[in-house]
């Protein structure tokens, strides 16, 4: 009788002790691992606060590194079990670790996120089998950057938006002259060039196929502009993306193609008007390959639920606002595009008809897990076709042996 | 016998006994925070190495036993792994040869002027002091297409240009950096050394009408030769692992024109994340090493000279 009337006691004291601590609510704090040069960090702090606000019991804390740094930091996180509970993530490079994250689908399920709110590009590039990986939070493809006075200057059209590869041509020959380039090729303009042109670097069981007649046609238009037609200055192994978007800003160099995402530093840095157009096309329709970022759950996270909160939070329709409006990202959120189209392209004339033009027109980004490999490689050899030291066969012959 | 045995043991348990008593723990209690600094992260992560360069360990998720075959695609398969091996021993030779040249001249030169030894001794030093990284990124703007060194050229009407972008002359970019940065190290090393040799042997020698040239032929450059052989062996170790140049300068291209071992090893383990074939390179490196080690201090018996 005692007994029992203990263990009754016992047992209504530890029922109560559970409701209170589930109306309590412990307050989590979710780690977040971004990339981001220190002048982000406030931007991205910003973002963290928004968590908060919304659910007070939820604090997110900022891990910020350097865009190199990032990459090389993370697998050794997840190798040594200290990733962090939201992880940033690119879509390119998704293959190489989605195993780290949790599939989001059953979260995005039970909640009340819209997958149709998004790009349906970039969802597609953040998942992983069919999978959902990653929420972005932003997109873009890769474009035509040009110097509308030079433009003028030269009396050409404004290109339109199914130029073709010839009419490229032709424009980057009318503008070299007086020690301007017409255009400033960089490596990843010969794996978004060629697919524009209808070419295919994959075969149907997604493995490297760099040597496939199409490619290699495609792939020497491009190289071809540099080693025979002099159209653009050589780019060495070592400097990487940066170097057209250097002499595009200093004036040298006419084109360039990047994406939207340093349109607000292309802007900073030039004194004359930028304009945008989508890549030239081959003799087919257009097509254009888009690449974006976003965070997702370590499968690791003691705190999953939380995170998730916080992610709906950071993939919201309020932090797309603030990241469009800063001109930090073109937002994977349809709707609030419009912030980035009326902030960081306000003075870049057709930027929302190009990129919808473009979005209207995008094909899967195919990648595999040996993706960086192959880049790496991109920037290793295709200087040596730049130089005629090689021909465009001959480099992606050299580039296809060394991807077992 | 067995009785000897166990004396024997009765004899020289209470020394090391002794020894682990008062002074032995505390120097043990001292030493322990450098001994598990050196176990934690020299030792264990060299025994880690050797284990993985038998998986296929891709940093994420668990290693997988495989065998010798990462050693085996590395000699047979790997299409890169031959030119890499290329540039890597070319490199050295040719850093070598001319880092000790040139360090010596400069040395011998410096030890011969009667004013401002000092000054150029510490100008020589002072690349040393700055970090490779910062200097290869220094150089790497100078020898970039339109940098100094094309506008350079076009001046002298010379059809020479982008030497970063040239496949021969990429690896000697990387050799100019390399030696100006590394040379003040030996300068200063054997510029020491010339200074030991005694006066009057030298003096000793004039009066017997021995030429400059005999003076240093002679008498120096033997009674410098430890010297210049420690130099030789720790330039030649460093430069079998040459790295940060390279990384900063080329990326290993044009083409594979400049990737070496170090360089393999980074871009395989930290760009491909072939963890297990990364550590397979490092050891084909740390194998390199020690035989050309071994053969430095083989060939050094005919050649350096210890006081007699």
């Amino acid at each position: 009788m005692k007994h029992s009337l203990i263990f009754a006691a016992a047992l209504t004291a530890s029922s109560l002790f559970g409701i209170s601590a589930q109306a309590l609510d412990a307050p989590v704090t979710v780690t977040w691992q971004m990339w981001g040069e220190p002048n982000d960090a406030q931007l991205w702090q910003q973002l963290a606060d928004l968590v908060t606000q919304q659910y007070p019991d939820i604090k997110v804390k900022l891990q910020l590194s350097g865009w190199t740094d990032y990459w090389t930091r993370l697998p050794v996180l997840a190798a040594s079990g200290q990733v962090a509970d939201i992880v940033s993530m690119q879509s390119m490079r998704m293959p190489n670790f989605y195993s780290i994250l949790d599939p989001l689908d059953d979260y995005v399920k039970k909640s009340d996120v819209k997958v149709a709110d998004f790009e349906t590009s970039i969802m597609s590039g953040l998942s992983q089998d069919g999978k959902l990986y990653a929420l972005p939070y932003d997109v873009g493809p890769w474009m035509v950057f040009y110097n509308r006075d030079k433009f003028a200057a030269a009396g050409l059209k404004e290109p339109a938006k199914d130029w073709t590869f010839d009419d490229f041509k032709t424009t980057a020959k009318a503008l070299t002259k007086d020690g301007t380039y017409g255009y400033g090729t960089q490596a990843f303009d010969f794996i978004a060039g060629p697919v524009a042109l209808g070419a295919e670097y994959f075969n149907a069981d997604n493995e490297f196929d760099l040597t496939n007649a199409g490619f290699v046609d495609a792939f020497s238009k491009y190289a071809d502009l540099t080693a025979k037609d002099k159209l653009s200055p050589v780019f060495a192994s070592a400097s990487d993306a940066s170097a057209a978007s250097g002499r595009f800003a200093s004036g040298n160099v006419a084109m360039y193609i990047d994406g939207p995402w340093t349109l607000i530093t292309a802007q900073a840095n030039v004194n004359f008007k930028i304009g945008i157009a989508p890549l030239p096309r081959g003799s087919g329709p257009s097509r254009f390959i888009t690449a974006g970022s976003g965070w997702g759950i370590s499968a690791a996270s003691q705190h999953k639920d939380a995170a998730f909160k916080a992610l709906q939070v950071l993939t919201g329709p309020k932090a797309a606002e603030i990241l469009g409006a800063a001109g930090r990202a073109l937002p994977a959120r349809l709707a609030q595009q419009t912030y980035w189209y009326d902030g960081a392209a306000k003075n870049v004339a057709g930027t929302r008809d190009t990129l919808q033009y473009m979005f209207a027109h995008t094909t899967p980004f195919r990648i595999n897990e040996k993706w960086n490999q192959f880049e790496n490689l991109v920037m290793q050899y295709v200087p040596v076709a730049l130089t005629g030291d090689s021909t465009p066969e001959g480099v992606l012959s050299d580039i296809q042996s060394q991807l077992p | 016998m067995l009785a000897k045995h166990t004396d024997l043991n009765a004899r020289s348990r209470p020394r090391s006994r002794r020894w682990f008593r008062g002074e032995g723990w505390t120097a043990l209690f001292f030493l322990l925070p450098g001994l598990i600094g050196i176990f934690l992260f020299l030792v264990l992560p060299i025994l880690a190495s050797i284990a993985l360069s038998f998986t296929n360990w891709q940093l994420l998720g668990t290693p997988r036993f495989v065998g010798f075959s990462n050693y085996t695609r590395l000699f047979t398969t790997d299409p890169q792994f031959w030119t890499v091996m290329r540039n890597t021993v070319f490199f050295t030779i040719e850093y070598l040869i001319l880092n000790i040249a040139l360090s010596l001249g400069l040395a011998v030169w410096i030890s011969s002027l009667k004013i401002g030894q000092r000054w150029f001794r510490v100008v020589f030093f002072l690349p040393t002091f700055t970090p490779l990284i910062a200097v290869a990124i220094v150089w790497m703007l100078i020898f970039s297409s339109g940098g100094l060194l094309d506008s350079l050229m076009a001046q002298l009407s010379l059809p020479f240009s982008g030497v970063l972008n040239n496949r021969t002359l990429a690896m000697q970019a990387v050799i100019i950096t390399s030696l100006w940065a590394g040379i003040g190290y030996n300068t200063v090393l054997f510029n020491a050394a010339l200074d030991m040799v005694p006066a009057t042997y030298l003096e000793a020698a004039r009066i017997d009408g021995a030429t400059a040239w005999d003076r240093f032929w002679k008498i120096r450059l033997p009674l410098i030769s430890p010297t210049l052989f420690f130099g030789t062996v720790m330039t030649a170790i460093t430069s079998l692992q040459v790295f940060d140049q390279i990384y900063v300068m080329t990326k290993g291209g044009p083409g594979s024109s400049t990737a070496t071992l170090g360089y393999a090893i980074y871009q395989r383990g930290f760009q491909n994340f072939q963890m297990g074939y990364a550590s397979a390179i490092a050891w084909v490196m740390f194998a390199l090493i020690m035989a050309l080690t071994a053969l430095q201090f083989w060939l050094q018996r005919k050649w350096v000279h210890y006081d007699a």
